[in-house]
């Protein structure tokens, strides 16, 4: 029992109840409330892909083809047929597990690079679908949720603070998930997928089965992401919510600048990034045309040069942290770097 | 190990502190009272970035003009103060609108050219009750009965109607019967919008349309178009692009020396960069734009002036968006958010920048929609774009196929 609590366990639960807190503290209404509910939503977003890309080290850079497919479902339920987007984030959640089990067939035969490729086509073209079927999706125009005012049974709701609490549930759930998966007996297969997959197979690890089953979960907490990102920016069209380097990417990003395949990474990752972001913009989008871009990316690119490990590796009694102390240490030939140089 | 983990933990929390506070700088800050602020978002980087950046010149080159001239008299004279922000995707235009309302209290917001961002911030801009002037073309963007939302230009499949209407009307005055015509449009908001506006207009004319292809944006390969184009037997070409798919197209068919009549729809065919890109292939490029520069001689030299290149049409549009929140202001006598609306909802005037809007004036009516605008045919003669028709706009008579009409 001792084990499950941790301090950095303890330490995040600690910022669960803080970020819950967090409402009372500022304009219910205001900027800063909004960005630290889209950190947190990214911080779902970069959860649920870790679940594939941490865990089991399926590089996907196409989950923007999953938070589609969810933004996409529950709000053609609900413009077409009334439905509550709170239904239909869950008919997007099966339809995106649907299409996860559907491309896992041609892509788990694939490696490394070609596995990435392979789903970033993917992405690219259900954004082609969107943009050209016009007559179901709306086309390349776009979708806006309708301006309802404060309706929490349709998932409207005037108060950002409302949309915040959803998204920090949201966050629990997926981190929960998370941590019963990389804790269970699957985690310790995709584990073994991870390390090495022939030796997996060999040790009679189903590994077709294990990544299947993580690609599936993993692809439907990113389409509740995908809803609840809808409902939360009122708008989106193919272009941006098929991004590869707004979504797909920034998913992967978050999850690696974080730490990857840690529970607390992909939340230390969006609480660093998306603030970072928001602030090279407020500050110097006025200042030189691409500045901000420019300037963050330059932090991103000295962050994983001074960490390649992602800033999990500073988290008190972490898997990560503690590897990344022992690399810290001068390397003799009695510690194998097999684990580091991988 | 205790001590460190706990100054491990202590780093860690000043760390993440900062960075969530960082964002909350700046908010409530102190306004001067001799200052209005007035938010503007363009796309300052990224693929729109020539537009976003020529829209913005246009939005500063007028508040300088209003606070030279005295401000907002109403107010004591005050400035007007842009808060400028970059918005490159739709993605981040509701999160950045939100601060631009918060943080920095803007009166209204101007901007956004691209239409799918200026919907994504419409939808914040509605809910926050902040009046929000735009030149974006989407139909969507004043048909949603929305309160808060201004369109100064004409909507999109207005833009594509014309666009086929003027110019089978300038082959009919060169003594042209045009039966065939091809519409090449890329795959964007803007793109299909326009080209449903082309192709309804072509039915309504009986015109057969012997191609009508959507590309994605940022082609790079045009020939498989051009060659379809050259064998579909179209007489007259309909092409709507940003920049750089316009000049591969344009390029292309000039190399293959097809002198087919090209009528541009607007965006990337009125810009200096088309002329830089093509040089003499530009010659004679017949293209609908939402005003010219030629309407309104005093803004035009200032902006060239100012910047170097003769002034655009989105630069013109904000220009005359940014009026007419000032003259909203004016008229109010207040800043107050929902008075500026109630001002803008009411406006009617034809004087100052609003010249620069063809039809004169900036007028809305119920959904928000300027009713006085219309669209403007213009064509390339050397380094600058001559407005050609409608009559009661143009400055010269149109060239076709190089002959002016007599």
């Amino acid at each position: 029992m001792r084990k499950h609590l941790s301090p950095g366990l303890v330490l995040l639960l600690l910022f669960f109840v803080a970020a819950a807190a967090l409402p009372f503290f500022v304009d219910p209404r205001g900027h800063l409330l909004r960005v630290a509910a889209m950190a947190l939503l990214f911080a779902a977003m970069a959860q649920s892909w870790n679940i594939v890309g941490g865990l089991a080290n399926q590089v996907s850079l196409g989950h923007a083809a999953f938070f589609g497919l969810g933004a996409y479902t529950s709000t053609l339920l609900f413009l077409r047929f009334g439905i509550s987007p709170w239904i239909g984030m869950f008919a997007g959640a099966a339809l995106a597990a649907f299409a996860a089990a559907l491309l896992s067939f041609p892509t788990f035969r694939l490696k490394g690079h070609y596995f990435a490729l392979a789903t970033l086509a993917f992405a690219e073209v259900l954004r082609v679908i969107a943009n050209s079927w016009a007559s179901v999706t709306g086309g390349p125009v776009g979708l806006s949720i309708p301006f309802l005012g404060t309706k929490p049974e349709l998932f409207a709701f005037r108060a950002v603070s409302s949309y915040y609490w959803i998204i920090l549930a949201l966050l629990v759930i997926v981190c929960l998930a998370f941590r019963l998966l990389a804790r269970g007996a699957i985690g310790y297969r995709l584990r073994a997928v991870r390390e090495n997959e022939n030796a997996a197979e060999v040790a009679g690890v189903d590994t077709f089965r294990v990544k299947l089953t993580a690609s599936i979960i993993s692809a439907a907490f990113t389409a509740l992401c995908g809803t609840v990102f809808a409902q939360f920016t009122f708008f989106f069209d193919p272009d941006s919510i098929f991004a590869l380097s707004g979504i797909s990417v920034r998913m992967a990003m978050i999850a690696i600048v974080g730490g990857l395949g840690t529970l607390g990474g992909p939340i230390i990752g969006a609480l660093f990034l998306i603030p970072l972001e928001e602030v090279a913009n407020a500050y110097l989008s006025s200042a030189a045309a691409g500045l901000s871009q420019f300037v963050f990316g330059a932090i991103l690119v000295a962050a994983i040069l001074i960490q390649p490990r992602g800033l999990m590796a500073y988290w008190p009694k972490s898997k990560a942290g503690r590897l990344a102390r022992k690399d810290a240490k001068p390397v003799t030939p009695a510690t194998p770097a097999t684990e580091g140089g991988r | 190990m205790t001590v460190i983990s706990a100054n491990r933990r202590r780093a860690l929390a000043v760390l993440l502190g900062a960075t969530v506070l960082a964002t909350g700088i700046g908010a409530g800050g102190a306004r001067a009272a001799d200052e209005v602020v007035v938010g503007v978002v363009q796309p300052l980087s990224g693929p729109n970035a020539q537009f976003g950046i020529g829209s913005l010149r246009g939005t500063e080159l007028a508040a300088d003009m209003i606070n030279a001239a005295g401000g907002i008299k109403s107010l004591g004279g005050a400035k007007i103060k842009l808060v400028v922000a970059d918005v490159p995707t739709p993605n981040t235009a509701a999160a950045t609108t939100q601060r631009l309302i918060s943080q920095n209290g803007v009166s209204a917001v101007v901007g956004a050219f691209v239409s799918s961002t200026t919907l994504a911030a419409s939808e914040v801009t509605e809910r926050a009750g902040i009046p929000l002037v735009t030149f974006a073309f989407a139909d969507q963007i004043t048909g949603r009965g929305y309160k808060y939302a201004f369109q100064v230009s004409p909507k999109g499949t207005v833009f594509g109607a014309a666009q086929f209407d003027y110019a089978m009307a300038i082959a009919k005055a060169a003594g042209e019967k045009i039966d065939k015509v091809a519409i090449l449009y890329e795959d964007t908001a803007y793109g299909t919008a326009q080209a449903q506006g082309l192709r309804d207009a072509a039915k309504k004319a009986g015109v057969q349309v012997v191609m009508d292809e959507a590309y994605p944006l940022g082609i790079t390969d045009v020939a498989p178009l051009v060659n379809k184009l050259k064998a579909s037997g179209a007489q007259m070409a309909f092409p709507v692009s940003y920049l750089n798919d316009g000049l591969l197209i344009i390029r292309s068919l000039r190399q293959q020396q097809i002198d087919m009549p090209v009528i541009g729809g607007a965006a990337g065919y009125i810009i200096p960069d088309f002329k830089k890109g093509l040089g003499d292939y530009a010659e004679g490029v017949i293209s609908v734009a939402a005003a010219g520069g030629d309407l309104i001689p005093d803004l035009a030299a200032k902006y060239k002036e100012k910047y170097g290149t003769f002034i655009t049409h989105e630069a013109l549009i904000h220009a005359a968006a940014l009026d007419a929140v000032a003259k909203a202001m004016e008229k109010a006598k207040s800043s107050d958010p929902e008075k500026v609306r109630d001002a803008l909802a009411t406006l009617d005037d034809c004087t100052g920048l609003a010249q620069g809007v063809p039809g004169g004036c900036v007028k809305f009516d119920a959904t928000g929609l300027n009713t006085s605008a219309f669209p403007i045919m213009v064509q390339w003669r050397g380094d600058e774009l001559v407005t050609v028709y409608p009559e009661k706009a143009a400055k010269s008579k149109p060239m076709w196929h190089g002959k002016p009409i007599p």
